[in-house]
């Protein structure tokens, strides 16, 4: 009789279930996992070495391509290091602000995650449910800075622009009814607190009804119970953060752990698992889903309350409005240099991170005093979740590899850089 | 009682028929497709899409050839070559944007002391030939021009917040 | 003055915490530039005087333990024992702050159109030490602006009126061509006349203006400061070889600044090295290879060129014999060029080949223990006691050399001249001797003696061949001579008129002579920028690379003696040989003229057979060895226009193509390498005083003098559109003792025509009794001397009708 020995299987770097540009080297026993070796890589783009060549500003715009489906949370880590290296707070609405829309990228970013691992275990209808909430949140991204996912938004010293007064509305074609034209932009007709608002109380139906489809499907729940468990102390040692820390029941976030901005005022709770399987870690974020909508009703209801300015008004940080810039000799200076030289940090080192949807997200800046850094490091959170693809994959059969990369929520932006 | 549910569950098919309830449900409801390209999704005057370069309402183009948008673009994407035209003013003779290298960051528009390069709400284009990424100063003038009533409307409506 | 005061007494002062030892005199702001404290400042400079007129280095200052009532300027306040200085505190910041705030209320919101955008003190200083928003809301000043000429644009409004630039002016070009006018806010920059700046140094106080009231006009509005690559280079026009700054964009120089070097160009350079990169891009670049059949130009690829030129050389060489092929290189070629150009010449098995391009006396050979130059460095001259100018007028021909005259005279030391006609010097000389062309030697034979007379020394023998000079009187030649031979430090300079005197050799000998009677050191004002360089790469008919002695044709004798195949390199041969009359018709002769040159000119046209395009000025890496036997290395800046490649490459590919062994040089560093290791320690040598020279007979009726014009010195310059505008560089005009014979009836303003051998032009008269009789005043290297005869030699005058 032949000896059955392991052969080795290529996963991706094209596979629709390698979330990006993985590529996986299996090595098999029949169906059984022996080794997962992942090889990461192809989607680098020096982003760090990139920074190392232009003023700080200028890469802000890089960092929203990380992970690029949490993008202004890695704009915030990024610019919460400047901000730290130059000693600059940004003014209260701001920081409301950037906690708001913090809270709505993890939403994102959890909603395309809850759908592309739907598909990968088999459950084509969350991932449209999904989908369609996404795009309201990207209207959101879009109505502040114009652009519905690379926003560019978070600046060292405040955001960009202040939230818009209205939201852009749907026009009347031949195909919608006036009636069916009234409904469609019912959300659109006060501001944009308004429409998130608006946003938040349908959106607490939706994960309702993801959890109906999912959470007690028997289906579901033979693919994700007791697949890759991770205790609690093997997930710290492992570096990880976010919902996989979570999930194995270490109840640890940077956001009430190490506040920033005003976290510290925020009421929402923390959940965690208890198990560390891919189920527990499914549960905590749809929880998480339901807290963020709490964190940004606060929010809204702070937004709506209070006025003020969403920049610092250090104009040698940050530029001067436009209206001064036309018109006066010191504000015309200052906005020529920022937007030539930038801006000069005293030297010295800093980490700051947050609490990305995935993880902890850490942006590390040596500054030698010059305009741009002299070294940039990035604590993607993905990384150390994707090196422990082989401990959690070894053992398991193939078709579970899908469900572990799912529940890594990995995207190869950050993980390569 | 949660033993003999959940055993009732088991064969009942309990939860697979909640499902199929509310998916049920979804498939009767008003569809919330739009029906493009004829019907589009609203889009904020802060839009960030194709550049244009625009001119006063005399015609004269805007643009002075202070490379600041040169400068500040991440992704050296812009080209900008000038001189002295012969009325004395600083003009330029080249600027192209090179659009696949562009990342539509908006630094462009943001440092512009004249308001000459902007953003377009154009976001559906498309490239036949190698080198048509690269728009030229001509094209991006006509741009401008095409759409300077939607243009002017935009910057209007965001002036408040800039 | 200078930065900081010469003092040995020091005194102790605290400034911002730390205490300090600093020389008596010396002012705040240069003892913290010392040590690396900013204050902020606009008008002081440290190669000018202190103004305080901008009030920006205000700084807070107790004495005796009393704080002093006022915050007091860095620049003129001095320190003393026991200051304590705060150049930081919230007082000093304030007061910086406010006169920041004073200065830009009236400053235009011009920083998008303005060329010094991006590297303007005015705005680092705002952005350092200012508010972030205007509270001034009245309306600006506007002040007219004025036409300073073809290299400088003015943008007056913007001026602040630090009056570094009227400063620069009066104290370093000599010229005082700016002033300020008015007072207060009325203020104004100008020059009073409405005649421009014409300083041969006026390009740097577009370095100095701290915003952008003065900017560079061919620079105007092309590149921003940020986007440019600064690559060092050596400027390639005099033998000072002052170093420079080429900013490249794309490829292209677009523009040159100084690079500070103490020892050479301190932080100044002329406008020559600033503005002939002009040149470089000027339309008529040669830009491929061109062969001509009877009178027509073909273009052909490098290849068939040199392909044609090896064939031409091997052809003279079986033909006529190696000693048929003459090579003449010009004096600015880099040392990498004249050494191959000398090593394939000798493998041909010719010594013909020289640099000396304006020399016209070759009777006293080349020194064999050392190459020619100044004994006396660059940066002593301005403290020398004694300098004697001999034919020279260093203003035109080295700017800067002539910046360092200018200090010493200042300083009290006396610079003396002899020249065949008086100029336009920017100090006073001590004493000047304005002779005849023809007894130049007779007047330094007359120095001599009373130098020697003065020094108790016996008379050497050889004086007594010149007689006595009949156009300058005796008391004169005495108070200089007595001068020369006093004590202090002195220098004998010869310049581009004894360089291209018809005895020159006998200047030369008597030169060294009086050097050695007076004590003084020697030098040498080579012409171009390399002739060092020449001596070294053994590029002469007399001296081969490795010292051994040869015995070529001069510069001169080819010319004379026609060759059959002549190889010229980076010349014009209408304006860069002695005798261009000479050179056409040897031209016409011979066979073969095979032209290296970045240029295509209709002279090259008619007289060369194959045009090879040279890499210009920047664009070729080389070594310049300057009169102080500074070996300055620079590389290339861009690709070549067109086909045009560095001349060091086209020679290695014609080498390999003539089977000349060695040639497999890859860089010019190698090349470098070996002329370097030849060369050893190689220094300055002065003419050799053994042998004695006899007068030659200079009498003819008309005598022309000039030198190459200040914008006409090389093809470079001639090649640069502003240059070009300027006013040294229009037409050249004859000058005239109005006392000369041949003046009668004509009056100033009226034509002339002018005859030398074959060619002839006319020109406009002007008078000048500092012109000798029985000469005349013309520049050479300007576009209506092209294809004249010598500089400096006969010529006929004929009126030529009045002008209109």
């Amino acid at each position: 009789m032949a000896e059955i020995n392991s052969y080795t299987v290529n996963f991706g770097p094209q596979h629709p279930a390698a979330h990006g540009v993985l590529r996986l080297v299996l090595e098999m026993e029949g169906e059984v996992v022996r080794r997962a070796d992942p090889h990461i890589g192809l989607l680098h783009r020096a982003t760090e070495k990139l920074a190392e060549t232009k003023p700080y500003n200028q890469s802000i715009g890089y960092m929203d391509r990380l992970d690029y489906v949490s993008m202004m949370c890695n704009e915030h880590a990024y610019v919460l290091a400047i901000e730290k290296l130059l000693g600059i707070t940004p003014p209260e609405r701001a920081q409301y602000i950037r906690v708001m829309f913090d809270e709505i990228t993890r939403i994102l970013n959890h909603l395309l995650w809850i759908g592309a691992h739907g598909l990968d275990v088999g459950a084509m209808t969350v991932f449209l449910y999904a989908f369609k909430e996404r795009e309201e949140l990207m209207d959101c991204y879009e109505a502040v800075s114009g652009a519905r996912m690379h926003a560019t938004y978070y600046r060292p010293g405040g955001v960009y622009r202040d939230l818009p007064d209205t939201m852009p509305k749907y026009r009347s074609s031949e195909f919608r009814s006036e009636k069916n034209l009234k409904q469609m932009n019912e959300d659109r007709e006060g501001n944009m607190l308004d429409f998130i608002e608006g946003f938040c109380s349908r959106f607490l139906v939706t994960v309702d009804e993801i959890e109906t489809l999912l959470t007690d499907n028997r289906i579901w729940k033979q693919r994700l119970v007791d697949v890759a468990v991770v205790s609690p102390e093997r997930a710290l040692q492992l570096g990880f953060t976010g919902p996989m820390l979570r999930g194995s029941g270490v109840e640890w976030d940077l956001r009430r752990k190490r506040p920033y901005e005003v976290y510290d005022r925020m009421d929402f709770d923390i959940p965690v698992g208890t198990n560390g399987d891919c189920y527990d870690r499914y549960l905590i974020r749809m929880e998480e889903l339901r807290q963020s909508v709490k964190i940004i009703r606060q929010c809204v209801e702070w937004l709506r309350r209070h006025e003020g300015p969403v920049m610092i008004q250090d104009h040698k940080v940050a530029p001067p409005s436009r209206e001064e810039m036309k018109d006066d000799m010191e504000s015309l200076i200052h906005h020529f240099k920022l937007f030539t030289e930038g801006y000069c940090p005293p030297e010295g080192e800093v980490y700051a991170s947050i609490e990305a949807p995935k993880g902890e997200f850490g942006a590390y800046i040596v500054s030698d005093g010059a305009n741009k850094p002299y070294r940039l490091k990035l604590r993607a959170p993905g990384f150390a979740h994707m090196a422990a693809m082989d401990e959690l994959a070894k053992g398991h059969m193939l078709a579970d590899v899908v469900t572990i990369m799912g529940t890594l929520d990995i995207v190869f932006g950050e993980v390569d850089r | 009682m949660q033993a003999v549910k959940s055993f009732f569950d088991t064969f009942l098919l309990t939860e697979l028929l909640k499902g199929m309830k509310l998916t049920g449900k979804h498939l009767f409801e008003a569809k919330y497709t739009l029906e493009y390209p004829e019907e589009k999704a609203p889009q904020s005057p802060r839009f960030r899409g194709l550049h244009a370069l625009r001119r006063y309402p005399n015609g004269e183009e805007r643009c002075i050839a202070c490379k600041l948008c040169e400068a500040v673009c991440p992704a050296l994407a812009i080209t900008i070559e000038s001189e002295q035209r012969d009325d004395g003013t600083r003009r330029t003779t080249r600027y192209d944007i090179d659009l696949f290298k562009c990342i539509y960051c908006g630094f462009c528009e943001e440092s512009c002391p004249v308001d000459s390069i902007v953003e377009t709400r154009i976001h559906e284009y498309h490239f036949e030939q190698r080198g048509e990424q690269i728009i030229r100063k001509p094209e991006l003038l006509a741009m401008g021009e095409k759409y300077e009533a939607q243009l002017a409307e935009d910057r209007m409506a965001d002036a408040p917040y800039r | 003055m200078s930065a900081v005061v010469e003092n040995t007494e020091k005194v102790s002062i605290e400034i911002d915490g730390q205490t300090v030892e600093v020389p008596k005199g010396a002012s705040i702001i240069a003892v913290a530039d010392e040590l690396g404290i900013d204050i902020p400042r606009f008008c002081y400079h440290s190669k000018l005087s202190a103004p305080a007129n901008c009030r920006m280095c205000l700084v807070d200052v107790e004495m005796g333990g009393r704080p002093v009532p006022k915050p007091l300027p860095a620049c003129i306040t001095t320190v003393a024992e026991g200051m304590v200085v705060r150049t930081a505190s919230e007082r000093a910041l304030k007061a910086q702050q406010g006169v920041m705030e004073f200065l830009l209320i009236n400053h235009p919101l011009d920083c998008p159109i303005c060329d010094q955008g991006g590297e303007c003190e005015l705005q680092d200083l705002a952005l350092g030490y200012g508010r972030s928003v205007s509270r001034f809301v009245e309306r600006k000043r506007v002040v007219k602006d004025e036409n300073l000429g073809p290299l400088i644009a003015t943008e007056m409004t913007r001026c602040i009126h630090c009056t570094r630039c009227v400063r620069f002016l009066d104290e370093i070009a000599g010229t005082s061509e700016l002033g300020a006018m008015h007072r207060g806010e009325h203020t104004e920059i100008g020059t009073l006349v409405g005649d421009g700046v014409h300083s041969e140094l006026s390009g740097n106080i577009i370095d100095l203006c701290p915003v952008g009231a003065l900017t560079s006009r061919p620079y105007r509005f092309t590149a921003r400061a940020w986007e440019m690559t600064s690559h060092a280079g050596i400027a390639p026009h005099d033998c000072l070889g002052s170093n420079i700054e080429l900013h490249q964009l794309r490829g292209r120089i677009k523009r040159v600044v100084p690079r500070d070097n103490e020892a050479i160009n301190e932080c100044w350079i002329s406008d020559r090295d600033r503005f002939s990169y002009e040149g470089v891009v000027s339309e008529d670049r040669l830009l491929a290879p061109l062969l001509r059949e009877g009178n027509q130009w073909h273009e052909v690829d490098w290849q068939t060129a040199l392909e044609a030129v090896a064939n031409a050389l091997r052809d003279t060489v079986d033909a006529h014999g190696a000693d048929a092929v003459g090579c003449l290189i010009s004096p600015s070629a880099t040392t990498e060029e004249m050494a191959l150009h000398s090593l394939l010449m000798r493998a041909l098995g010719s010594d013909n080949i020289d640099t000396r391009l304006q020399r016209a006396d070759f009777r006293d050979g080349t020194s064999t223990e050392g190459f020619p130059g100044l004994e006396t460095a660059f940066s002593k001259l301005d403290s020398q006691d004694v300098v004697l100018l001999i034919g020279a007028y260093p203003r035109h021909e080295q700017p800067l050399l002539n910046h360092r005259l200018r200090k010493a005279a200042l300083a009290g030391g006396k610079v003396l001249a002899i020249n065949p006609c008086g100029f336009d010097w920017n100090f006073d000389l001590a004493q000047q001797a304005i002779a005849h062309v023809g007894e130049l030697p007779a007047v330094l034979a007359a120095v001599a003696r009373v130098v020697a007379r003065e020094k108790g020394t016996t008379e050497p023998a050889a004086l007594a061949a010149w007689k006595a000079p009949t156009t300058v009187s005796s008391e004169t030649i005495e108070k200089l001579a007595v001068i020369v031979a006093g004590e202090g430090k002195k220098t004998i300079l010869l310049g581009a008129l004894a360089e291209g005197h018809p005895a020159g050799a006998e200047l030369r000998y008597l030169g060294a002579l009086i050097a050695e009677l007076s004590g003084a050191g020697y030098g040498a004002l080579t012409p171009g920028a390399n002739s060092a360089g020449a001596w070294l790469a053994g590029a002469l008919p007399d001296r081969r690379a490795d010292g051994s002695a040869a015995n070529g044709l001069d510069a001169k004798a080819m010319l004379s003696d026609p060759r059959k195949a002549y190889v010229l390199h980076g010349l014009e041969p209408d304006h860069d040989l002695q005798d261009p009359q000479l050179a056409e018709q040897a031209f016409a002769a011979a066979e073969h003229v095979i032209a290296f040159s970045s240029w295509d000119t209709p002279a090259l046209r008619q007289q060369a057979s194959i045009l090879l395009p040279l890499a210009a000025f920047g664009e070729t890496a080389g070594t310049f060895v300057n009169a102080n036997g500074h070996w300055q290395i620079f590389g290339g800046v861009g690709q070549p226009l067109g086909e045009a490649r560095p001349g060091w490459r086209v020679l290695r590919v014609l080498g390999n193509i003539l089977e000349t062994p060695g040639f497999d040089y890859e860089a010019p560093d190698q090349i470098h390498a070996e002329v370097k290791a030849q060369a050893g320690e190689a220094a300055v040598a002065r003419p050799s005083i053994e042998n004695a020279l006899t007068p030659l007979d200079a009498s003819a009726d008309m005598q022309r003098v000039g030198i190459l014009g200040l914008y006409g010195v090389d093809a470079l310059s001639r090649h640069a559109p502003s240059l070009q505008a300027t006013d040294q560089a229009q037409p050249a005009e004859v000058v005239l003792n109005p006392a000369d014979e041949v003046v009668k009836g004509l009056s100033e303003g009226d034509k002339v025509s002018v005859t030398q051998s074959a060619a002839s032009q006319t020109f406009i008269v002007r008078f000048d009794n500092r012109v000798p009789v029985g000469s005349f005043w013309l520049p050479g290297g300007l576009e209506n001397t092209a294809g004249l005869g010598p500089m400096n030699g006969p010529a006929t005058l004929v009126a030529a009708g009045t002008s209109a």
